[in-house]
């Protein structure tokens, strides 16, 4: 067939589903079919899975005469980043194959394959493969893996925004760096919601100068879709809460929006909320019990799959979920979603908006719900957004050390490797682009040496160099490493199971350490009551009607706000008095409070409050630029303020503002007069105050576990997480004693600086501050705007005090517990 | 550095973790874990080569300190199956003027016959002056225990949410739990009550703090 014939075959079909094709679909099957790679920029729900199956089959069947009798080999490979999504894309492909008599194969593999299924693919690999970055590493960690991959004609990255910017993405980048030169027909697209930064994204996708970049189309699909923000308010405004309660006080505005709907989501931040809002709405409104479920990550597999099945048949009324049902699921019942809290990212609540109407031209709703007061800005930023569609960048990772050693290391696992071949491999990533020869040699010496000049009595031994060829020839060591592939770092997580057997899903270590037998908790929407812990088991019952102890919580990552999203807020707040929006009106009895004492400034001043209360003295500083700007810039001002006298101080942000709290008081006006806001040596004063701060040991924490630095351990064993943390921070002080220039340990602090603190974020609101009047206000009590800060418990610390003196005056009180 | 009385018996605490006994001119040393990175080295996990030497370091530091007649090593001298940090002990014992005893640990699983070989006496107890010295905590009837094996830390907390966590000497009314004197090694929190003493090392003090 040529490609008009096929082309024909492919619109013939589409109108016997009764569609029709979209033109970025028919761009990206001309595009593909002309041999070209590229990024598709198209949203959920929109046929992108169409777009690039359907040339692949279409190419099959040029290439192939008897395309209808059964194939050999690995044809072409789908990347999806949650494995949720690959029962969707597969029953896509079977679709277009079996009504076009085409003789392909197409199979799954992830962390969830049995093992019977993975030796089944082993003999004879499925042609079209769906699979996790995470299991192509694991691909290219077995024997013979260039044989596999020799035939492969193309490889689609799916939800490539998702992986952009994370250490997975590095991952991907390798993977495809190596499937380069293993296949010579490959074409390699990329799939991508709307970000910042799409021609990037495409350029770190096939690595920047390459041949592959160079024969790439970047398409967009251009789908206008409508959001309609609206927000959650109570009857009655004098009561919202100053800090987050969860949102509950408005549990019943909820229902109505329920009511009216055929499915609604319930989005909330973490998985904590999750299960409090499940348990409260089953209490408050029993009758909702067979119509609602609940979906987040530590939930079992079958459970999770049985909630998606059910909201496609249309057989649920409401789902309590968490980003787990972010992407890629397509549920066209949905009609309404409703978002507990700020969602810190545009892309994400945008993302989140287009979960409900989801056929072309229908708009999309998206409730929200703010937790306390000051959220209420950010519900009025965010329709803002929605309106002038406002993304932000993903930023990828440089020289991400440790990465590229456990990618060095899993292919000496397999077939072992040459370095000079693998070097112009790597150097053409976007992430190692920069690499320099002594970087190169350093990691090579790492992996094959320790790190050391060849020393008689040192016995490491990991990489074994043998005729030029790097390889571990160790059978344990190569079982550990496949155990540890992977770039996801979690606390350790044990199985929730029923006594009598039957598996409920995973919980973090650090939650079960502090239940007692008999402690009854929520967890998966269910009462259980702790009968105990058994080989990395909590065994429970289910519990009478008793009192709830503890709802199951997990550690998570906290969002920041991005910088988009952050000068959309600065902007509402500072013309607070003049914007008549429901939320700003909202607002009204909070502000009113907050100006009995102190200020709400607007765009010309800068606001620190300062106050006593039992904890010690407060000093509170709004910038409203984000928590990450907030984390450098409280780490600046600690450390410059240090610099004039011993002090300690504990340091807590949000993303509006920050505290330094210590139990001496801080001079402030010493702090105005000696101008310590300035922008003159950020970048040398930033790194001091890393080393009088846990950022960078916590990042070593990652980075150790992705290089295998530390063995994380046996899968069900009793490796306590602790053990790991322990063994990492030792590590980290082990390093900067003994190995200051171990590239591994220095990348702990160039994150920080390129991933956390945003440096050059941070530099642009000093500026902004130095325009700024500062008004500073000595108040009696804390203040509505303070008060997330001051009770916030995640903190940091920063000292210039000798410990000696330190201790000298905390001995009086002893922690219990 | 910093002082406590055992059952009538004084005691000098040092910021190295280790404590001496004048009375019989004998220095007490627990959980030195030597062996540790070269085992983990062995195991394809790159801790830097140049830390083997900081345990024998601070050893040679707190010997010469004292002076001590009788080294005693309360357990876990050696982390694990020999490897070549031990032929680093044992130019280390050769220039050892004192006598050394090893109370076995959990991890000394070495051959007895090395020690011996090196004139280390190996034995499962000492009963000195009516003190037991043991690696796990002992109590014997009612004699007073020195021991080792819980790398005990305490946390103390202060104004402004101020909170350290430190390795420390827990001494109760008949037991003195000594912290770990290796480098490379983790803590275990302990909960003092009542008559509990708690010394905490910190950096080159001996600081008590209950």
């Amino acid at each position: 067939m040529n490609r008009q014939e096929l082309f024909l075959h492919a619109d013939r079909w589409f109108e016997n589903q009764r569609w029709k094709p979209f033109s970025f679909q028919k761009e990206t099957w001309t595009a593909f079919l002309q041999g070209k790679n590229g990024l598709l920029n198209a949203p959920t729900g929109s046929g992108k899975t169409y777009a690039l199956w359907i040339p692949i089959v279409l190419d099959y069947m040029q290439q192939t005469k008897n395309y209808t009798k059964p194939a050999s080999g690995l044809q072409a490979i789908w990347i999806t980043p949650l494995r949720a999504l690959s029962v969707e894309i597969k029953q896509a492909a079977e679709r277009v194959l079996q009504d076009w008599d085409v003789g392909l194969t197409v199979g799954i593999r992830s962390g969830d394959t049995s093992a019977a299924e993975r030796a089944r693919q082993r003999d004879k690999v499925p042609n079209l493969l769906i699979t996790t970055p995470e299991s192509l590493q694991l691909l290219l960690a077995t024997k013979g893996y260039d044989k596999i991959f020799k035939n492969c004609r193309a490889i689609v990255v799916d939800e490539w925004h998702e992986l952009l910017g994370t250490k997975r993405g590095v991952q991907m980048e390798l993977g495809l760096s190596r499937l380069k030169s293993l296949s010579p027909g490959l074409r390699i697209w990329g799939i991508s919601a709307t970000i910042g930064n799409l021609e990037q994204a495409m350029q770190v996708l096939l690595g920047p100068d390459s041949q592959a970049y160079n024969n790439a189309k970047l398409i967009r699909a251009n789908i206008d879709k409508k959001i309609r923000v609206n927000s959650i308010l109570p009857e009655k405004m004098d009561a919202y809460p100053w800090r987050g309660h969860m949102g509950l006080h408005l549990l019943d505005e909820v229902i109505p929006i329920i009511r009216k709907s055929k499915t609604t989501l319930i989005f909330t931040n973490v998985r904590s909320a999750c299960e409090i809002w499940f348990q409260r709405l089953l209490e408050k409104y029993p009758e909702l019990a067979g119509d609602m479920a609940m979906h987040h990550g530590s939930i079992s597999k079958e459970t999770r799959l049985w909630v998606e099945d059910a909201i496609r048949r249309e057989e649920l009324k409401v789902v309590v979920c968490t980003s787990s049902l972010d992407l890629g699921v397509d549920f066209a019942p949905v009609e309404s979603i409703i978002q507990i809290g700020g969602p810190k990212g545009v892309a994400r609540f945008l993302q989140r908006a287009g979960r409900s109407g989801h056929q072309p031209g229908k708009e999309s709703v998206i409730y929200f719900l703010a937790t306390h007061a000051i959220e209420l800005i950010e519900a009025s930023a965010l329709k803002k957004a929605a309106k002038q569609n406002v993304v932000e960048d993903r930023t990828p990772y440089l020289n991400a050390w440790d990465v590229l050693v456990q990618y060095l290391n899993t292919l000496a696992v397999s077939d072992g490797f040459r370095p000079d071949e693998i070097f112009r491999e790597v150097r053409q990533t976007f992430c190692y682009q920069a690499m320099t020869d002594e970087e190169w040699n350093w990691i090579l010496n790492f992996i094959s040496r320790g790190s050391q000049s060849l020393q008689a009595y040192d016995e490491y031994k990991k990489v074994e160099v043998d005729d030029g060829v790097y390889k571990i020839t160790d059978r344990r060591t190569a079982m550990h490493h496949r155990m540890q592939i992977g770039t996801i770092v979690g606390d350790a997580t044990m199985k929730v199971k029923y006594v009598s057997g039957g598996y409920l899903g995973t919980i973090e270590e650090f939650f079960v350490s502090r239940l007692q037998p008999g402690d009854v908790f929520v967890f998966a929407g269910r009462k259980l009551e702790l009968h105990r812990i058994k080989n990395m088991e909590v065994l429970v019952r289910a519990a009478s009607n008793s009192k709830v102890n503890l709802h199951a919580s997990w550690m998570g990552g906290r969002l920041a706000l991005s910088a988009q999203m952050s000068e959309l807020l600065r902007e509402e707040l500072y013309m607070a008095d003049n914007i008549a929006s429901p939320e700003m009106q909202a607002l009204r009895p909070v502000f009113s409070r907050q100006r009995k004492e102190s200020i709400v400034p607007d765009a010309g001043q800068f606001l620190i409050e300062t106050f006593k209360t039992r904890e010690g003295f407060h000093a509170i500083f709004y910038p409203f630029e984000g928590r990450f700007v907030h984390e450098a810039m409280a780490s600046l001002l600690a450390l410059r303020i240090s610099l004039l006298k011993p002090i300690t101080f504990s340091l807590a942000y949000n993303d509006y503002g920050f505290e330094l709290l210590s139990d001496q008081e801080i001079d402030m006006q010493s702090v105005l007069d000696n101008n310590l806001f300035t922008t003159q040596d950020v970048h040398a004063d930033l790194q001091r105050s890393l080393n009088s701060t846990e950022m960078a040991r916590r990042k070593f924490r990652d980075i150790a576990v992705i290089s295998g630095l530390v063995f994380t351990g046996y899968p069900g064993k009793v490796i306590k997480s602790k053990h790991l943390q322990g063994s990492s921070q030792l590590l980290f002080e082990v390093f900067r004693e003994y190995e200051p220039d171990n590239l591994l340990f220095l990348q702990a602090y160039r994150e920080v600086f390129e991933h956390q603190l945003e440096e050059g974020r941070l530099i642009m609101a000093l500026e902004r501050i130095a325009g700024q009047e500062i008004v500073w206000k000595q108040t009696q009590k804390p203040t509505p705007f303070s008060f997330p800060i001051i009770t916030d418990r995640l903190r940091e610390k920063l000292s210039s005090e000798k410990l000696s003196d330190r201790i000298a005056r905390m001995t009086a009180s002893y922690l219990k517990s | 550095m910093n002082f406590t009385q055992l059952a009538g018996h004084e005691f000098v605490l040092h910021p190295s973790g280790a404590a001496y006994w004048p009375a019989y001119n004998m220095l007490l040393v627990a959980d030195v874990h030597l062996g540790k990175v070269a085992h983990f080295r062995k195991a394809g996990m790159a801790v830097p080569q140049a830390s083997v030497m900081g345990n024998f370091r601070k050893l040679d530091a707190v010997v010469s300190f004292f002076e001590p007649g009788v080294i005693c090593f309360l357990g876990d001298l050696f982390h694990s199956d020999l490897n070549r940090e031990w032929e680093l002990f044992e130019s280390w014992i050769a220039g050892m003027q004192a006598q050394v005893i090893l109370v076995a640990g959990n991890h000394d699983i070495i051959d007895r016959m090395g020690f011996l070989a090196l004139q280390i006496e190996v034995v499962s107890a000492l009963v000195v002056d009516g003190i037991w010295l043991t690696h796990q905590p002992d109590i014997y009837r009612h004699h007073a225990n020195i021991c080792g094996h819980v790398h005990p830390c305490v946390s103390i907390r202060g104004m402004g949410r101020q909170r350290l966590k430190l390795p420390c000497f827990f001494k109760s009314d008949s037991q003195l739990i000594m912290p770990a004197f290796g480098t490379f090694t983790g803590m275990y929190e302990l909960f003092p009550t009542g008559t509990d003493e708690v010394f905490v090392v910190a950096e080159d003090e001996v600081i008590r703090v209950s």
